[in-house]
């Protein structure tokens, strides 16, 4: 542990002096803290408008982030030969990838706060300007929160297809295992005799819906919009699948890696 | 003596099912003793990196057996006591010598007040205890990247230290700090497993060596029992005529002239002395008269082109 | 290291059979409370492709319904100031279903097709989908958004301003009180049963807005009133004396002949005795005289149909040009398959 923990600890700096990281941090800062402008576009929706630009930039900036981070985690090392002195010492390939995934998240997650508490201060400075919900601030917490783990997921999927893939290759299949696992409650519906009579389909897009992460389970804007409190038993159960499915990918993220040749 | 490193067989093919398979190194067996400096010494593709690579885990063999101070190589502990400088090696370029050591110690469980003595020491030894220590490596040159990847090797203290052309794009002067380092290690009774095409090195260095040539083991043994006194001698003289050249040419075996110098070959002592006595008296300079010996270059050079033993 | 593979195998498996199921689990909770609007491929085919750019559809996908929905009416609020009624429909439609909890999307919805697609067309029969299409919507919306008052009070007013339906307003502007709301639909929900009529209910009414606001004029002026007219043929109508009810009503009509509340309660009470004609002729009367009271007009065709009376010849030229409208209707859903404008409004109450 002490050495996942290192090698976390190097790979939060590494990425921190990433001048890139910095860039869409800055950008998305200024984008958050300028979404109240957009709640004057729709009077009678102005909390409604503030909650969608500022929660839907920290999603995609964070989703940037995740993607570009964790797609070049393994495969830099690789083609840089830097893993063939780190993989020299007494580091297993386990230790290896967790740390290195453990360190990716450190960053995003760290970055996905700092965006979520700018947007909670953004919020809490125009209060005046939108009509006031109960729970707004608790449910915007657990908001956030939520984010962060659909970052983990989305993270830990990168990492995983990098152990096998190039860079490039896999950013272009995070982006699409993103955007098919927010419609991926669509596959259920498809897996229904209206649309496909044969049985073989219908099976091969059930495993895909049991493959794919869902990450509409990590939305939580409806909610906050109606003023509901967001029940903890939700909020810890959908932390829970995050984490497990995150397990499940580095788990075979360590399967690839273990037999790579580096 | 215990053994540091050993292999039996050991064997690597590279390639796919759709391809022809490409010899990496095949039935390589080694057996370095504890506190020796071990040369693996071959043309460019001839399986020296493979070979290292194997023994740290980062490539798996076809077949065969290796162990690392009597442990599996598969077992992450048999590197506990190992230190590793790749060739051409490439660190964190946003760390600075200091931070990188401290990253590395830390993988071994150093810290604080010994991690940072330890730090101090390696980077005195290899020339970067100045300025430069807090540099970003991504500013340093070939050297100084090369400098402290031999101390990062060390950061541990190794018992077992495997260098891949450690003196590659090293001055004289560091090339030299290098091969001073590696027998001082010798003299703490620590093991050198050394990769290098310089054979010069190898030789001044090495108590034994391993000649590879298309992954596959051509000569095997000690240095000094390699390279034995060879037949003959050899006389070196300067400024010499074309008359006195002449005469040289019909009393020994075989003559080189380059830069003003001129080898001649004798068979016997009496032909060398003749020879020595003809510069002379045409009013050249005698360089040199001396026990014709074969270094580890001609032996090398020897057994690849003639072929495997 | 295989037998390591192999765990790591199983667990993967074992992994992504439990993580399915806590989804599930989830995804239950979830769709109880409401968090989740339709997913994407039920509503595929009906959202509007005008309106449906590649950003937005990328927006959608890539989980950003929200700022989607608000696109998209930015969208709806450009055909709005440009007069394209028409194309607003579907781009409103397609807004309440990425984001139904867009309160404000239902409410203009509603209020568009029950108010300004209904003048478009001086079909009855046309006006009438429309008004229950309007209604349709604010029902649904009242589903997914069911505690707010918003939505309840839209559609109590919709049928008490619109449609003249008092007994469908009073019931859900009684809804709306359930929730945080203005005063001034207790005072509504009492004029709505005033002009039901149900004089006890809407002098409860009045009575329970002056416990809550004494100085409330509008509620004392209309206490006064109710008592003054329309009381004492109430009671005699609920005691079954409906000639006394009649005569009673009928002293007030005398002086004041323009009161439609007074000439619907005469009417309430023809109807109640099982004189349909008379009735039917102070509904008639009421249309004639009252232009307002679409309540009438409905009334009047209703008691017709009842009483079997033959249509005059105004009638009978639009029930013709209703059926020919009808027939092009259907040649249309043969050709295009379901009218995309509308869509197909289901759930609610």
């Amino acid at each position: 542990m002490r050495i996942v923990l290192h090698l976390a600890e190097q790979t939060v700096r590494e990425a921190m002096r990433r001048r890139f990281l910095n860039v869409i941090l800055l950008f998305s800062i200024v984008m958050i803290g300028a979404s109240s402008m957009f709640s004057q576009w729709a009077p009678g929706a102005e909390l409604k408008m503030m909650l969608d630009t500022g929660l839907g930039f920290i999603r995609f900036f964070g989703m940037l982030m995740a993607v570009f981070i964790g797609a070049m985690l393994i495969p830099t090392e690789v083609e840089t030969k830097t893993a063939y002195v780190l993989l020299s010492k007494p580091v297993t390939r386990w230790h290896f990838l967790l740390g290195k995934f453990l360190g990716a998240f450190a960053t995003v997650g760290i970055n996905v706060l700092i965006m979520g508490g700018v947007f909670v201060l953004v919020m809490f400075l125009k209060r005046g300007t939108f009509e006031a919900v109960p729970n707004l601030y608790s449910n915007l917490a657990y908001a956030v929160v939520l984010l962060a783990c659909e970052m983990l997921v989305l993270l830990s999927i990168t990492v995983m297809v990098s152990t096998i893939a190039s860079w490039i290759f896999t950013s272009v299949f995070a982006f699409f295992v993103y955007f098919a696992g927010h419609v991926s409650a669509s596959l259920k519906h498809l897996a229904t005799p209206e649309y496909y009579e044969s049985p073989l389909a219908r099976g091969m897009i059930k495993v895909l819906y049991v493959v794919l992460p869902h990450f509409e389970d990590f939305d939580v804007r409806e909610p906050i919009i109606v003023g509901d409190p967001l029940e903890w038993s939700i909020v810890s159960g959908t932390i829970g699948l995050g984490l497990l499915y995150a397990g499940i990918m580095i788990t075979l993220g360590w399967l690839f890696f273990s037999e790579r040749e580096v | 003596m215990a053994s540091a490193i050993k292999t039996e067989g050991l064997t690597k093919y590279y390639g796919s099912l759709l391809r022809k398979p490409v010899v990496g190194v095949e039935d390589l067996t080694l057996d370095v003793k504890m506190g020796q400096v071990y040369g693996l010494v071959g043309p460019n593709g001839s399986g020296k990196t493979t070979t290292l690579k194997l023994l740290l885990g980062l490539i798996f063999p076809t077949r065969g057996t290796m162990t690392l101070l009597g442990r599996d190589v598969r077992d992450p502990a048999s590197r506990q006591r190992v230190g590793f400088l790749p060739d051409g090696p490439y660190f964190y370029d946003h760390l600075n010598a200091d931070e990188l050591l401290s990253f590395y110690g830390g993988l071994f469980g150093l810290s604080g007040a010994e991690l940072r003595k330890r730090s101090d020491e390696l980077l005195e030894m290899v020339g970067m205890a100045g300025p430069e220590r807090r540099r970003r490596i991504r500013e340093y040159s070939k050297g100084m990247i090369q400098r402290v990847g031999v101390a990062q090797a060390l950061i541990n203290d190794p018992d077992v230290v495997l260098l891949d052309e450690p003196t590659a794009g090293l001055d004289p002067i560091g090339a030299m700090q290098i091969r001073e380092i590696m027998f001082r290690l010798r003299d703490r009774g620590k093991t050198v497993f050394l990769c290098s095409h310089l054979l010069g090195e190898i030789e001044r260095i090495c108590d034994n060596v391993t000649i590879l040539n298309e992954g596959c083991t051509v000569r095997q043994g000690a240095v000094q029992d390699l390279v034995e006194p060879g037949e003959g001698y050899m006389v070196e003289g300067r400024e010499v005529d074309n008359e006195g050249e002449q005469a040289i040419r019909e009393l020994a075996d075989s003559i080189e002239t380059g830069d003003g110098l001129l080898q001649a070959v004798a068979s016997d002592q009496d032909k060398a002395v003749a020879i020595a006595q003809q510069i002379s008296e045409n009013g050249g300079e005698v360089v040199s008269l001396s026990r014709r010996r074969r270094t580890l270059e001609d032996i090398f050079i020897e057994t690849i082109r003639g072929g495997r033993e | 290291m295989r037998t390591h593979r192999i765990i790591g195998v199983l667990i993967v498996i074992t992994g992504l059979v439990g993580a399915s199921s806590l989804h599930e689990r989830i995804r239950f909770q979830r769709m109880v409370r409401q968090y989740d609007p339709p997913a994407p491929i039920e509503k595929i085919m009906q959202f509007s492709p005008t309106a449906v750019t590649g950003v937005i559809a990328g927006a959608i996908l890539g989980g950003f319904r929200g700022p989607a929905a608000n696109l998209l009416w930015l969208k709806m609020e450009s055909y709005w100031h440009s007069d394209r009624w028409h194309d607003c429909l579907p781009v409103m439609r397609t807004v309440t279903w990425l984001d139904p909890h867009f309160v404000e999307a239902w409410r203009i919805l509603g209020w568009h097709v029950m108010y300004n697609m209904t003048v478009e067309t001086t079909d009855i029969d046309r006006q009438d989908m429309y008004l229950e299409a309007g209604v349709a919507y604010l029902k649904e919306g009242i589903a997914w958004n069911p505690h707010i008052y918003d939505l309840y009070w839209e559609l109590g007013w919709s049928y008490f301003d619109k449609m003249d339906d008092f007994e469908n307003a009073a019931k859900w502007l009684r809804a709306a009180t359930e929730f945080e709301h203005p005063e001034y639909i207790e005072r509504l929900i009492a004029h709505a049963y005033e002009k039901l009529p149900d004089i006890d209910k809407a002098l409860d009414w009045y009575d329970y807005c002056l416990k809550r606001y004494p100085r409330d004029g509008t509620a004392i002026g209309a206490t006064l009133t109710i008592r003054e007219r329309y009381l004492a043929s109430w009671r005699l109508l609920e005691q079954g004396d409906f000639h006394g009810a009649e005569a009673a009503v009928k002293h007030h009509l005398a002086m004041e002949p323009d009161d439609h509340i007074g000439r619907r309660l005469l009417a309430t009470i023809y109807e109640r005795m099982g004189d349909m004609q008379n009735a039917l002729d102070q509904w008639d009367l009421l249309r004639a005289t009252y232009a307002l009271d679409s309540g009438a007009g409905r009334k009047v065709r209703q008691l017709k149909a009842e009483l079997g009376i033959e249509e005059t010849v105004r009638e009978r030229q639009e029930r013709l040009k209703k059926e020919q409208l009808q027939r092009l209707y259907e040649r249309h859903l043969e050709l295009h398959g379901a009218e995309r404008g509308l869509g197909a409004p289901h759930g609610g109450h």
